[in-house]
């Protein structure tokens, strides 16, 4: 009685309110709770407002949409996770770019005031609001109860960022008088060798060791600040678990190193500090970031262009080409003068067969023809053929003398085919009129009806 | 006036001109150098010829020779001079009002008439057409009787 108009099975309570309700007790619960006259509700997942309920939540369109929102949220995660992992000191003008947007929470995490990156992140991840939060959310949207620690942080991980900072403090406090400002953080292994080794002299060993700190380090770092970017991607579309291994990926090179802000603190930032980000997204979590270790642990590296630059310019080796053919202070002609020249007599060369080919090809006109225009076809195939003859492929063969034109005659019923057939057979039929032509004569346009009359006699 | 067009004698001359002409109108007039219709319109022909030729290609032929008695036959010529068109080897009708379209029959009154007749073609032709209609007001459009079977 409910599902008068559609073929369903079990009537929507939602439909049409004013009917009465003859549900199953199956559905009476659903339908105390969401009998309503406007029950619609604004899925943030999906960003749609509808009026299913608790339905839409198994809805496969929403679990994909679920899925994809989670996983772009997991990518952020990660990158709070490595800080977790390896805290670093946030630096002031890094702050506005350190934001967390907590979907469970719908809040925004500010590093207002932490000193190391993701500091608020990690507390609030870890937080009990959160978790209660994460738990409503879950409920409310589907998705799985045992994921539920991937997006919180647990209480002993944060002990043990919290040493880790507390640690890589008192190494700023100390070495902070001997540098130029930078903050040095070195590894635990090597902390007590070259501790104060690398604040004072930039010799070629540290600068290399600092570099692969750096490099692993740093590139990452940069990777977080770009505004989480990068981490899209990543595993879009793909199950939560991958994240994991995202993160082993930075783990690996680790050796658990606090990190060195060199590049950061130094003045000029901004641009290497770009750099080494995109460089690091080329590889896409090849952690190799190939080109950058192999310059710096094969000694391409100056330490002087490193340091003080601190942007970690490839040098190219350009001293083979550059001599021989002049450059701007040499005062040898740019090379693309050279070129133009060339290029002209390249041109010059094809312009015959170009022009043959699409004669066309005038300025103001569209270049490409109709191609719905009269004997588009043919003309295609004559173009390829002329080409061919031009190049000596095909011999232009002139012996067909059977070749006729497509012609409609005058007299004529059918298509055009068929003139040619008509003319066969004409030709078949008199043969011997054929070698004598019989014209007529210069006819004046008007042929008088006697003329005719005798004619047909 | 005609030295300055194409005069073709033989078939072959034809196929080649009407197979080479790619995207232009083709234009053949079938008649004779001695003619006083023939020679006025080869005079229009030439004058015109220059101006339409980005787009058309003017040629004679000589309806005397015996090689292209082939093509006399195959089109139909009784009277001249009879103009051809062709676009892209396929052969273009234009209505005229007159009883044969499939070709233009007797000479042109103006030179800009013939290129009107140019450009209705090739306008034609550009868009698929292969019939177009004459833009010539009857007046200027010769007049002729077609007999049907001719000799």
């Amino acid at each position: 009685m409910g599902g008068n108009y559609s073929p369903r099975r079990k009537p929507n309570p939602n439909s049409d309110p004013a009917v009465p309700i003859t549900n199953t007790k199956k559905r009476t619960a659903a339908v105390a709770t969401t009998k309503r006259k406007s029950g619609f509700e604004f899925c943030k997942v999906c960003k749609l407002n509808h009026d299913k309920g608790q339905r839409h939540k198994y809805f496969p369109n929403h679990k994909r949409s679920l899925s994809e929102y989670l996983n772009r949220f997991l990518s952020k995660l990660d990158d709070v996770r490595y800080f977790l992992d390896n805290p670093s000191p946030l630096r002031p003008e890094h702050v506005s770019r350190n934001r967390l947007w907590c979907v469970f929470c719908d809040i925004d995490v500010e590093e207002l005031d932490s000193s190391f990156a993701c500091g608020n992140a990690i507390n609030h991840l870890a937080g009990a609001d959160h978790l209660k939060n994460l738990k409503h959310f879950i409920w409310k949207y589907g998705g799985a109860m045992d994921h539920l620690d991937d997006f919180r942080i647990l209480d002993d991980d944060v002990a043990k960022w919290e040493k880790k900072c507390e640690t890589l403090k008192k190494e700023v406090a100390l070495s902070g008088e001997g540098s130029h400002g930078p903050i040095c953080v070195l590894s635990n292994d090597i902390q007590n060798e070259q501790n104060y080794g690398i604040v004072e002299n930039f010799s070629n060993n540290s600068v290399y060791h600092r570099h692969e700190n750096f490099l692993n380090a740093v590139m990452p770092l940069q990777y977080y600040t770009n505004e989480y970017q990068i981490s899209q991607t990543g595993p879009n579309g793909v199950p939560y678990t991958c994240g994991a291994s995202h993160t082993s990926t930075f783990s690996l090179p680790m050796e658990k190193d606090p990190e060195v802000f060199l590049q950061s603190s130094s003045g000029s930032t901004g641009n290497g500090s770009m750099r080494c980000s995109s460089l690091y997204r080329d590889t896409n979590k090849n952690f190799v970031s190939s080109g950058f270790i192999g310059d710096s642990v094969g000694g391409m590296m100056n330490g002087d262009s490193s340091y003080q630059g601190l942007q970690l310019l490839t040098e190219i080796s350009s001293s083979s080409q550059g001599d021989v053919q002049g450059n701007v202070h040499s005062g040898a002609p740019p090379p693309w003068l050279d070129a133009s020249e060339k290029s002209q007599t390249d041109n010059h060369r094809q312009l015959p067969s170009v022009s043959l080919i699409s004669p066309s090809n005038k300025p103001g006109k569209s270049k490409k023809l109709n191609p719905k225009r009269v004997g588009a076809a043919w003309a295609e195939r004559r173009k390829i053929e002329m080409e061919m003859e031009r190049r000596g492929e095909i011999i232009k063969n002139c012996n067909d003398a059977e070749w006729l034109p497509n012609f409609g005659r005058v007299w004529q019923a059918g298509s055009r085919k068929e003139s040619r057939k008509e003319y066969e057979m004409e030709k078949r039929k008199l043969p011997s009129v054929e070698t004598q032509p019989e014209m007529p004569t210069d006819v004046q346009p008007y042929i008088s009806k006697r003329m005719r009359r005798d004619v047909s006699k | 006036m005609a030295y300055l067009l194409n005069t073709l004698t033989r078939k072959r001359e034809v196929d080649s001109v009407i197979r080479d002409t790619i995207d232009k109108v083709l234009v053949l007039r079938f008649g004779r150098a001695s003619d006083a219709v023939c020679l006025q319109l080869d005079d229009i022909l030439a004058k015109s010829a220059r101006e339409v030729s980005k787009f058309a290609v003017v040629a004679l032929v000589d309806v005397d020779s015996e090689d292209v008695q082939v093509y006399v036959k195959y089109f139909d010529i009784t009277l001249i001079p009879s103009t051809v068109f062709f676009f892209n080897a396929h052969h273009m009708k234009m209505d005229s009002g007159t009883a044969d379209h499939t070709k233009w029959v007797g000479a042109f009154h103006r030179k800009q008439d013939f290129i009107d007749v140019m450009e209705a073609i090739y306008r034609g032709a550009m868009k698929g057409k292969l019939i177009v209609n004459c833009p010539l007001p009857p007046e200027r459009i010769p007049r002729y009787q077609l007999l049907y079977k001719d000799i």
